[in-house]
Formats: structure tokens, sequence, C-alpha cells
């Protein structure tokens, strides 16, 4: 049962004027007012489309926005959209909007969101990003006709991704989630995805939410609780995802959110995960994954002198987290130039799964040990851009499904990690 | 005994709608007749109806219900005789019930006399009092109205060797209204029934009267000019007198049969009714306050005639197609319960026999904008047969009792109309008006007190209507005002309990008085008004300052 302390009293009053919904659209925001507007027009007219008879909610838990967003996504209304495509509104659409912070959490955005889809007994939510500009309306139907109609319990996107955006998920999160839940999950971390009313309860109810929680990414924890409480999963594809460039100050918080939440989950789910080998396709809508192959400015250099720097400043730390052996092998490609920088597959997972288990025994502290693995995926993401610069969408996708086997390959090690010493 | 004069009188009517074959058989030949109607008048009186609108009783070979009229001067043999009718509407009166008749000015029966002598030759007198033509092309852009059963708006026939033009079914043939004679002829009608004192007409498919080429022949100036004639004689010649259009169009096509005051006294508001079933199956008031929305105002002296149910389909033509889609999958999944563009069924069964639905429909009906029509039967929860061809599936005996046929008609039941409603729900064992009249808590008692409780205030029939927009859309609430009367209606559209804040501070100061129990509610002052209301349930309260 959902706390609903953490709820306002003017938020209960919305949701109690809402009643009993089929369906629940959650739009996380935070000075999100250059785009969100579009986007919950679209999320209507995807409702009109594609569920007019069904009784629906849109709910914008907002992280404190001082540019409008809240209002924004209240007032959104799809008169021309409307009109264009010749939608009718059976029903009264409500969007509702609550302040769940003064400052954005993801967490307690999600939390929120759960909670207004327990109270208002959703059957089927989505969550959609403000920030998703190529959202169409066919979306709502991809993410939320599997869980309203089919039965499954957590429908993920695939998208056409450009090669060099989500290098974090390709290159770590997928290949990793997979190999240790063997299921082969591209997108365990997605802004996008839509659940079933008893996955958002059972998550609401078991997870300890707290400050931490709150900044962690709940939303790979709902996945990897899918996982773990073996729902039903599945992906469809959405198309074109934009890429979006981020700040390099933007990695830790990215990593804390997303490996520190996968890293978290291996302790409670050790029982799930370390009896399985090898990884099998979960149901699909639509393409599995594809890479569309523009040219992209990257700056190489600043991403190797990074790499070097942090191997060097942060020696004392990798000796208590690493290997000898791995750590002498980074410090040796630490020293190569450009042209002849590698960081393989094979010792980046090995790094991956030393720091996976550095992290289990806490060997210094959690976030130290999230912040010391930035640079060294910046120099792993550097072999990547490199190893993909000239290659075809499908030479992108070997690489990555053979960095996803290296995972698989590797997982005794992780293992052998996690069961004894360094 | 004179009728009280309380002018304009329509605007307080509560209607009832039957069709004399269906009500009361008293001669044992199986179909209902006047003299039946007359003795089951004190039960009209008890319910609190005060205005019976009788369907067509004219002479005719009933191929649609008596629709087809074959002769307007006279009653149809089955029903009794114009001395029966006359003694019939003297007793009404007498029990401060008007009667409104049905008048089909559209078209007649092809059996008709004059459609005989018209379709005899080309040279006799009465040719032109149809519309005839030597091909079947004219008129194109007029739809077809009984999609299921007609093919086109022309029908060839073999005497005249001409088509002849008929917007219903073939066999009936549309009047030529271009001809001053027919309109002469049609107000002779009129006449003749309100001099035998007849308080008034539904006028049936008025928007059709006058064809033009190049037009859908529907509501067109010409017809506008034909009834606002008929309506200038009425008020001349039978002041007092009122006309109900059926014209089953849009609200801003409606519009104009009022005219400035000068057209129709009331018109049935066609597009509202599916919506108040919408709303309530959506759980969601919006179909019902866009349709009243769209609703244009109309002269003051004018009245809408609201209404649930008829002795027709539940008519879908207004609704687009999403609505449309909507209702038949929720009220006719068994697709012969659809006929043309409606689902023909009563309401009880439309309400799947739900107590609480059905109390709640009705509230709203006697609540909302307009005047009340109650289709007989319905009062008691009758049932349907849509095993029974066409509409007449709503048609069947009014039931009595659980006795013999039903209470309805002493004679051998295979000679009767139509047969009883016999199926274990709706049966007349089972739904009857002598058992309903014995349990205090039946639908009959009760809608005698809903009526009761209506009649206690002008504001339903004459007064304005504010819609208040409480946040929670399963709530439809509004204001009736006349004068210094305010009356707040909630309703509960959800089939759960519902908790709601009304914007109540234009009121403030003011104690909430429930009106079917007098209890008083709390004040109203500056914090949103809490009600909570039960599945289906719905307050009426009088604001008084007290």
């Amino acid at each position: 049962m959902a706390q609903e302390s953490f709820l306002t009293d003017d938020f209960l009053g919305q949701l109690i004027s809402v009643g009993e919904v089929d369906i629940l659209v959650g739009v996380p925001t935070h000075n999100n007012a250059k785009t969100v507007g579009p986007i919950v027009e679209t999320i209507q007219a995807g409702i009109l489309r594609f569920f007019p008879r069904e009784r629906t909610a849109i709910i914008n838990a907002d992280g404190g926005s001082r540019d409008g967003t809240p209002q924004l996504v209240v007032s959104a209304a799809i008169g021309d959209a409307q009109s264009r495509s010749k939608l009718y509104a059976l029903r009264t659409l409500r969007s509702i909007s609550t302040e769940y912070a003064s400052s954005p959490a993801g967490g307690t955005a999600l939390r929120t969101i759960l909670a207004a889809a327990e109270l208002l007994r959703a059957k089927a939510c989505a969550v959609i990003s403000p920030e998703s500009t190529t959202i169409t309306a066919d979306w709502l139907a991809a993410l939320l006709r599997p869980v309203y109609a089919d039965q499954f319990d957590l429908v993920l996107p695939t998208y056409r991704r450009h090669r060099f955006d989500g290098i974090l998920l390709t290159n770590l999160l997928y290949p990793m989630t997979r190999a240790l839940y063997g299921l082969k999950i591209r997108e365990p971390y997605a802004l996008e995805f839509a659940f079933s009313g008893r996955l958002g309860s059972q998550f609401l109810a078991q997870n300890a939410w707290n400050e931490e929680t709150a900044r962690a990414g709940s939303e790979i924890q709902l996945t990897l609780a899918a996982i773990a409480g073996g729902y039903r999963i599945g992906q469809s594809f959405l198309g074109t995802k934009q890429h979006v460039e981020r700040r390099s100050a933007d990695l830790v918080p990215a990593m804390r959110q997303t490996v520190g939440a996968l890293f978290s989950s291996l302790e409670p789910n050790f029982s799930v995960w370390s009896g399985k080998t090898g990884s099998q396709p979960i149901p699909t809508t639509g393409a599995e994954q594809e890479f569309s192959l523009e040219p992209l400015r990257v700056n190489r250099k600043r991403l190797r002198e990074m790499f070097s720097t942090g191997v060097a400043e942060l020696a004392a730390v990798f000796q208590s987290i690493l290997s000898a052996s791995t750590l002498a092998e980074l410090q040796g490609i630490a020293g190569l130039d450009e042209a002849n920088f590698s960081y393989s597959g094979e010792l980046w997972v090995k790094t991956v799964y030393e720091f996976a288990a550095a992290y289990q025994k806490s060997v210094i502290s959690r976030d130290h040990i999230i912040q010391a693995l930035a640079p060294l995926f910046r120099g792993r993401a550097l072999t990547f851009l490199m190893e993909n610069r000239s290659g075809s969408a499908a030479n992108v996708e070997n690489n990555v499904e053979a960095l996803c086997l290296e995972f698989e390959r590797m997982k005794p090690y992780l293992l052998e990690k996690w069961n004894g010493g360094k | 005994m004179p009728l009280k004069s309380d002018e304009p009188w329509y605007k307080h009517a509560i209607i009832y709608q039957v069709h004399v074959r269906t009500f009361y058989d008293s001669n044992g030949d199986g179909i209902g007749d006047f003299p039946g109607l007359d003795e089951k008048l004190d039960y009209l009186s008890d319910l609190g109806i005060n205005t019976i609108w009788l369907m067509p009783f004219f002479p005719s070979p009933l191929r649609d219900d008596g629709y087809d009229i074959s002769d307007y001067y006279s009653v149809h043999s089955s029903y009794g005789t114009l001395e029966d009718f006359k003694k019939f509407l003297v007793s009404a009166h007498e029990r401060q019930i008007r009667v409104i008749i049905e008048m089909v000015l559209n078209h007649t029966s092809d059996q008709h006399p004059w459609f005989q002598q018209s379709r005899s030759s080309q040279e006799n007198p009465r040719r032109d009092w149809y519309v005839w033509s030597n091909s079947d092309t004219g008129y194109s852009e007029a739809r077809i109205i009984f999609l299921d059963s007609e093919m086109s708006n022309w029908a060839w026939d073999p005497v005249s060797k001409s088509y002849y033009w008929h917007r219903f079914f073939s066999h009936q043939p549309d009047l030529n209204y271009d001809n001053p004679a027919v309109r002469e002829e049609m107000w002779n009608v009129m006449k003749f029934w309100l001099e035998l004192g007849v308080d008034g007409f539904r006028l049936d498919a008025v928007p059709y009267l006058v064809e033009r080429e190049g037009t859908n022949c529907e509501n067109l100036p010409e017809t506008h000019a034909i009834l606002k004639e008929l309506r200038h004689k009425l008020d001349e010649q039978f002041p007092g007198k009122m006309l109900l259009a059926e014209a089953n169009q849009w609200p801003a096509d409606l519009r104009p049969y009022f005219g400035d005051g000068d057209e129709f006294h009331m018109a049935f508001h066609f597009p509202l009714m599916p919506r108040m079933f919408m709303g309530v199956k959506l759980e969601d008031r919006k179909p019902i306050t866009e349709i009243l929305r769209q609703t244009p105002e109309i002269p003051a002296s004018c009245q809408w005639c609201v209404f649930l149910r008829n002795h027709d389909e539940l008519t879908l033509e207004m609704v687009n197609e999403v609505e449309r889609d909507y209702m038949n999958d929720s009220y006719a999944q068994d697709k012969a319960m659809r006929l043309n563009l409606g689902i023909r069924r009563r309401l009880a069964p439309l309400l799947d026999n739900d107590r609480r639905r059905i109390e709640l429909m009705n509230g709203m009906l006697m609540s909302l904008p307009g005047t009340p029509s109650i289709y007989y039967g319905d009062e008691i929860g009758m049932g349907d047969n849509i095993n029974l061809g066409d509409r007449n599936g709503v048609r069947t005996p009014m039931q009595w009792s659980g006795g013999w046929n039903g209470g309805f008609s002493v004679a051998e039941p295979e000679k009767l109309y139509a047969p009883l409603i016999q199926d274990a729900v709706y049966g007349f064992p089972a739904v009857n008006v002598l058992s309903q009249k014995r349990t205090q808590h039946s639908l009959l008692n009760w809608m005698g007190r809903l009526i009761a409780v209506r009649k206690t205030t002008g504001a339903f029939g004459s007064g304005s209507i504010e819609f208040l927009y409480p946040g929670n859309q399963r709530i439809l609430a509004y204001v009736r005002q006349l004068g210094e009367e305010q009356i707040l209606v909630v309703n509960n559209l959800s089939n759960a309990a519902q908790a709601v804040e009304l914007d109540l501070r234009r009121y403030k100061g003011n104690i909430l008085i429930e009106m079917f129990g007098q209890n008083i509610f709390p004040r109203v002052g500056e914090l949103p008004y809490l009600l909570t209301l039960g599945p289906y349930q719905f307050y009426w309260f009088r604001l008084r300052k007290i």
C-alpha cells in the first residue's frame, strides 16, 4: 500500500476528482517549458486515437519548475491536432499536476506517478519524458497496448539511435543486465516505458523509498524489479530517439542513477542472477534496435585525456577496487597515444565486474566507486567511438553484440570476485 | 371543468406518451381503445402526469403503426369511435390532463383516397397533391432515412407509371406542400381536432415538408414558412394551443423551428437523449454538458421537450461515428437490437434493469431544461421484445397486473395486437402496475414521488441553468433558477461512490434543503462545498437563505 503522506492534500484532492482510470500517463518534469506542451498534446492525441473509450489521466510530477512547466501541462489541449486528425474525445481528458519537491529527484517523481497509479487503480501506465520531442501518438499504442491488452507487465522501448548515442547503455547497462539476468533488454534504463498496475503497486510497496532512492535511477530499478519478480516484459520499437548533447559533468550523476542502481541490485537479486547463463530474447514489437550513422563531432582527445588523468590521479582508489593485473593493464593503455589507444572489451568487462564486486563489498564509499568508474568509462567510450567510426549500422550492432557476449562469457569472473577476494 | 389557466402550460407539463392500442383493451378484442384509455386516466392522474401525447389513432392500414394515415378525420375502428375519443378528451380534461395528438403532416398512407385519386390519372385534381416525377433521379442530395428498408426516396407507381417521392417508407407518399390546396386541407384537419378540444399537436417529421433541387430537402426556408403559417392560424383561432416539433436535427438546425417565438412552441431535443445514456456509460458529464453548451438560446415563450425513450429506436443520427460505435457497443451488443441508425430498446433493458441508473436517468430527465416526456410503461420498468420486427418490440401491451394478459385485455392471448413481454425479468408477472402500486418503494411509486417533487418548483420547467464544473468529471452539477428560487442538482454518473467539491461561493449563506426528504444540509460558506454521493445517486437541493 502506498504511503500517501508524501502526496500533498491538493494533489490528493485532484486524484479524488479524477477517480478510477484505465490508463495513466505520467510526465515527470523540471523546467521543460520549451518542449512539454507539444509532448502533452501528442500524448492526448495518442490517447484519443488508440484508447478513445478508456478512462485516462495525465499526471505531471514536477520537481519545482520555475518556467511554468506545470501550467503548460495542465492547459495543453489538442485543439489543432484534434481538428487535423479528426480525433474526438468521448470523455473528459484530465491532466493534473503536482510539485513533489522544490528540486528535481527522478525517484520521487516516479514514486509520485506510481502512487497516483495505485490510488486511481490504473490498469496500464506509461511514463513519457518531457524532452522526447520526437514522440508521436503511436508511441502511446506501442507502449501501452501490450500492457493494457496483452497482459505484459513492463514494456520498454527500443529506438533508432545514433550509433554514438547512449554509449553507457551499449557498453555497460545493456550488456551487463543481459549477462546477469539472461534477458536481451536493450533499454533497461528507459525514459519512456509502460507498466501494469500490479507491477507498479508491487514496486511501490517493496521499494525502500528514501533520499538515496529518490535520486537513484528508479526507472532501472523498476526494470530490475520486474526481472527479479518474474513479470512479463516486452519491448516496443518507438522510432527515432533524438540525440541530446550531454555535458561531461552529467556523466557521474547519470552513472549514479544507472550503474549505481544496477550494482545495488546485485546483492538482493543474487539468487536471481547468479545461476543464469547465456541470454534469451524478449517479446519485441517492431525492430529490436537500429543505429543511425549521421556524422557527429566528438572530442576524442579530451576523452583520452580524461581517461589518462583519471587513471593517474585515482591510482590509490583503483588499488582498492581493481585487481593488480587490471590496474596494470589500464595504466598501460593510459600511456598510449590516440592512434594506438584501445580499451578492449575483455578488459572493460573485467573492470566493470571488479567494480561491481568492490561495490558489493563497499571497499570504499559506494559513491566514490561510481565516481571512479567515470574516467574509465570515458576510455572505453573512446575505443567504442574509434571502432565504430566508419562502420555500417550492422557493424555497430555486431560490436555491441560481441561486447554482450564478452559480458556473458566472463560472468564466472564476476561470481569469482563476488564470492572471493580481490 | 375548465383547465387552469397557467400559460404557458407546456413549460410545466409532464408528458406521458402512449399509443391507445397499447394501453388498455376495454372490449376484449385484443387491441387497446379509447374507452380503455379513459378507464385508466386515474392511473395517469395518480402518477402525476398532466399531459398525454397520443400516437396516431386515425384510420390506417397500420403498415407503420398508424403513421400511415388513410383518413385524418376519424378514429381507427379498432380504437373506438370519434365519440369515444371525445368522451376520453372530456374525461382527461376533467382530471386537469391535457391531450396532444400526433399529426402526420409530411405524408399519408398510399391507401389514402387522396393518393388513390392522385395516382389514378395525370389529370385528376389531386394529382398535384403528391410529388411525382418521370425519373427517380431528382433531389439526389436527400438522405434515405430508413436505411434498413428503403433503397431510394423515389418509388415507382405502376398505376400512374411514374415515380412518387417518399422520405419514409415507400407506402407513405409525401404530400406536396407547394400546392396551396394541400396546405389548406392540412390546416382543416388540424382545425377539426382543435375544435374537438385537443390541446396541441406533435407534428411528425416536419423538416421534410418541402423539396428543392440542389438541397438535402431538410429544414428549408419554404418549410419554415409553411409552419409559421400554421402557427399563425393556430394563435389566431385557437390561442393557448401548442405545437411540438419532431425534428431529429442538431441544435443549431433545430433553433429555426422556434422562429421568433412564431413557429413551434416546443421541439424535441434529440441530440441530448443519446448523450445522457453516453454520459452514464462513460461515467463522464462531457457528452451532456457539451451538447447543452451547443444548444442555442430559444425565445422565452418556447421550450425544449426532453425524453429518455419513445416509440422509436434510440436514435443515433445526432451523434458522430465515434459516439455511435460506442453507443452500439455499449447498449446494443446484440445486432438484433439495432435498427436504422439506432437501438430499438426500452429504458429498463438499456440500463440493465439497474434501478439506480433508471432513477438517475429519470432524475436528470426531470431536472434538465425542458418539458419531460415519459414513454408509457417506462414508469414501471417494462422490457422489450427484440424478436418483434421494426420498432414493435417497444410497443407491446401495457402490463397492468400479473394476471390474464397482464391485465391488458380479456381476449385470447393469440388475439392480442402484439404478444406481452413474458420473460422472467421483464415479463408481466414480474413487472406490472398492480404489484408496484402495492410496494411502497416500487419504481412506479418512486416515479410518482419524483414527479411530485418536480412540481414543487417552477425552476425545472422555466428556470435558467448554470453548470458547475467541479474537478470530478463524474459529477454533473447545475443550478436551476427562476426568480429568487434556486435549485442545485448534483448527479453522480458513476457506478462508484464519489466525493465532489462544489464551488458554491456565489450562493454563500444559503442552506441546502434536500427536496425529497426535506433534510437540511450545512450552510454554504467560502470553502468548497464537499458532498459525497453513492453510486448513481443524485441530489436536488433547494437553496434557502434563512
